[in-house]
């Protein structure tokens, strides 16, 4: 028998705390795990990066931006005018056309927000779908190409399909919701990968302006009083830095005081301007939720693991007069809040990884551009780490009550 | 160790407590030894500073004056890291209550010092099993404590006190606990061990009939020697 074994016959002293304490543990553990996932998703997107990063263009003084067509060229080359002007690595519009499948009885369900692109653009500059893994790139790309293909073809998240309760090959006529009177027949050509998309819709910008055209066509040349707005956003793929910084100014000097004026900034930086509601709710998360989770979880193992060295007082005199030490005494202890603490932890934030990833989908939890979140491989380990730490922080107090049990004043309590 | 020096030599104690502003005056400048092989017996009223004393040699706590030397070592000046060790070679404990631990079968409880000795595991298993043997209980190694009498328990805290080959084995109490049909058959083991193994045995004891078993008997008295009388 080694001291390993002593800590694990300890713990089944008395299963029914060690299990109560196991499930305290997993529960706090799941919170952080969840917590910690948007955080940490939230801190990746809105940190800056120095090379190959994104800027996005939009409206200076309006949201939702709603730019003129008119914009889109210049915008795209980072209104480079000259020959050693800095342009871009590549280029994204979006507009958004927002439609309900009833009309007369609208609701979240059959509502479908979708952005109206390129659809080749949906690959390379489109945040994840850009740096997707085999084989959901090839099938993206298998959708993409069927989207080239038919005008009227809509990729859809897997949530909003099953939430339309529609499938591939369906069509359906989604009635215009910011563009009034533009209902548009659309044809489901697959899916996005699941994830961030989960809710999101993707169609041929294409179709939307030709639908903006035909308008004014049936309207005696009346343009949709949409059509000079239709311009939501601009993304640029940049090579550096430095690049941004000059293409931002001359995107300033050409369009920063025009009507209506834009601004370009990085995506991180626009997408921290983006959740800027959110930034007490995401304060609160970061420094009053996540410390008061891992106090309270040091607490839970603190009290149980004192009230086990409370009881075992005796028991700890009698291995001090066999011959351990105080720190071998504190290693037992600490021994056994830490694997209470290891275990439960990992057991806790696996579990939560695979039902939260695979089993749910994700959570729900919309900010901004992110409808779902979902539980980040780094949890695996940062998850079990904030559980061994606190079990350790909560557990040293009582070890060293434990350590330094006077042998001759025990026995004198039990004579 | 020269066979011809005592084993337990104590000079001089003194050991007070205190209690607010009081001062508790437990052992008075006590002096007496125990010869290598010796079974000694300690009595005296409650209170009379027996298990003070017992505490003392054992090096479970320090005199407030005094030296106490035991098998060649002077006690009273070692940290408590090193008395932890020495402890574990020196010295072996019965206690009145057993204190096995409840978790841990009979073999493991026996084992359970040896795990701070460099041995290994067919070495404290050779030992473990030759303690069993000498208190009689080798079918019982994988008995809890819940499932063992209380004078099986006792044997196997006697397993556990000699399992180390200790020079000194200090009982405190040992029979308490027990009725009397058992309470013999603990005594007859610890004087078989002093026959058998020549072990230096220390046994503080309220009942004559234990004391009985000893060589010399030594009486406290609020906190000092009274009388010594050979068995």
């Amino acid at each position: 028998m080694k001291l390993g074994m002593l800590i694990l016959k300890n713990m089944r002293r008395n299963v029914l705390r060690s299990v109560l304490t196991a499930v305290g543990t997993m529960a706090l553990v799941l919170v952080i795990t969840i917590v910690w996932s948007v955080l940490a998703l939230i801190d990746m997107v809105t940190t800056e990066q120095s090379r190959n990063l994104k800027a996005v263009i939009t409206e200076r003084w309006q949201f939702p931006s709603q730019l003129p067509p008119a914009y889109e060229a210049r915008l795209r080359e980072g209104a480079a005018t000259q020959p050693g002007d800095a342009r871009p690595i590549d280029s994204m519009t979006w507009q958004f056309y927002g439609g309900t499948l009833d009309p007369k009885n609208k609701g979240f369900e059959n509502m479908v927000f979708a952005f109206a692109l390129e659809p080749d653009k949906l690959a390379t500059m489109m945040d994840e779908l850009d740096t997707l893994p085999e084989p959901e790139k090839s099938e993206l790309l298998a959708a993409i190409e069927k989207l080239k293909a038919n005008r009227q073809g809509i990729i859809l998240g897997l949530d909003r399909l099953k939430m339309m309760n529609k499938r591939v090959g369906e069509k359906f006529v989604l009635h215009g919701l910011n563009y009034k009177d533009i209902d548009l027949e659309m044809e489901i050509v697959g899916t996005f990968p699941r994830g961030r998309y989960d809710l999101s819709a993707a169609m041929d910008r294409r179709y939307l302006n030709a639908a903006l055209e035909k308008y004014r066509a049936d309207h005696n040349n009346t343009a949709h009083p949409m059509a000079e707005k239709t311009l939501s956003l601009v993304w640029l793929r940049l090579p550096d830095q430095e690049t941004f910084v000059r293409v931002a100014d001359q995107i300033e000097k050409e369009l920063g005081k025009a009507n209506p004026a834009v601004k370009c900034e990085t995506a991180a930086s626009g997408i921290a301007s983006f959740i800027e509601p959110f930034r007490d709710m995401l304060w609160a998360m970061r420094w009053l939720l996540t410390p008061a989770v891992v106090i309270t979880l040091a607490l839970v193992i603190s009290n149980a693991i004192s009230i086990s060295v409370r009881q075992r007082r005796t028991e700890l005199a009698v291995m001090k007069v066999l011959g351990f030490r105080p720190a071998q005494i504190m290693v037992l202890v600490l021994g056994e809040a830490l694997l209470l603490g290891l275990s439960a932890a990992l057991l806790s934030a696996g579990l939560t990884y695979l039902v939260v990833n695979f089993w749910m989908g994700g959570i729900t939890f919309p900010i901004a551009f992110f409808p779902k979140f979902f539980i980040a491989e780094s949890a695996l380990w940062w998850g079990v780490a904030v559980g061994a730490g606190a079990a350790l922080i909560g557990s040293l107090g009582p070890a060293v009550s434990a350590q330094s049990v006077k042998v001759s004043e025990v026995f004198a309590k039990v004579a | 160790m020269d066979s011809s020096q005592p084993i337990v030599s104590v000079r001089n104690v003194h050991k007070f407590f205190r209690r607010g502003s009081e001062r508790i005056d437990v052992l008075s400048g006590l002096s007496f030894e125990i010869a290598p092989g010796e079974f000694v017996g300690l009595m005296g009223p409650s209170g009379s500073g027996k298990t003070t004393l017992l505490n003392l040699i054992a090096g479970l706590d320090r005199p407030s004056d005094g030296e106490v030397w035991v098998a060649g070592a002077e006690v009273s000046s070692m940290g408590e890291a090193e008395l932890a060790r020495w402890r574990t070679r020196t010295i072996g404990f019965v206690f009145q209550f057993y204190h096995l631990l409840p978790v841990l079968s009979a073999y493991e409880n026996v084992e359970l010092p040896l795990l701070l000795l460099p041995l290994s595991a067919s070495e404290r298993r050779q030992q473990v099993m030759t303690a069993l043997e000498l208190v009689g209980l080798v079918d019982r190694e994988h008995h809890r404590p819940g499932q063992l009498s209380g004078g099986q328990q006792q044997r196997v805290g006697i397993a556990r006190a000699i399992v180390t080959d200790p020079a000194l084995i200090v009982a405190d109490e040992p029979t308490g606990d027990l009725d009397s049909k058992s309470a013999a058959e603990i005594l007859d083991l610890l004087g078989e061990l002093r026959r058998s193994l020549n072990k230096t045995i220390l046994l503080v004891t309220h009942d004559p009939r234990a004391a009985e078993r000893a060589d010399r008997v030594v009486h406290l008295d609020k906190g000092q020697l009274v009388h010594t009388a050979v068995a």
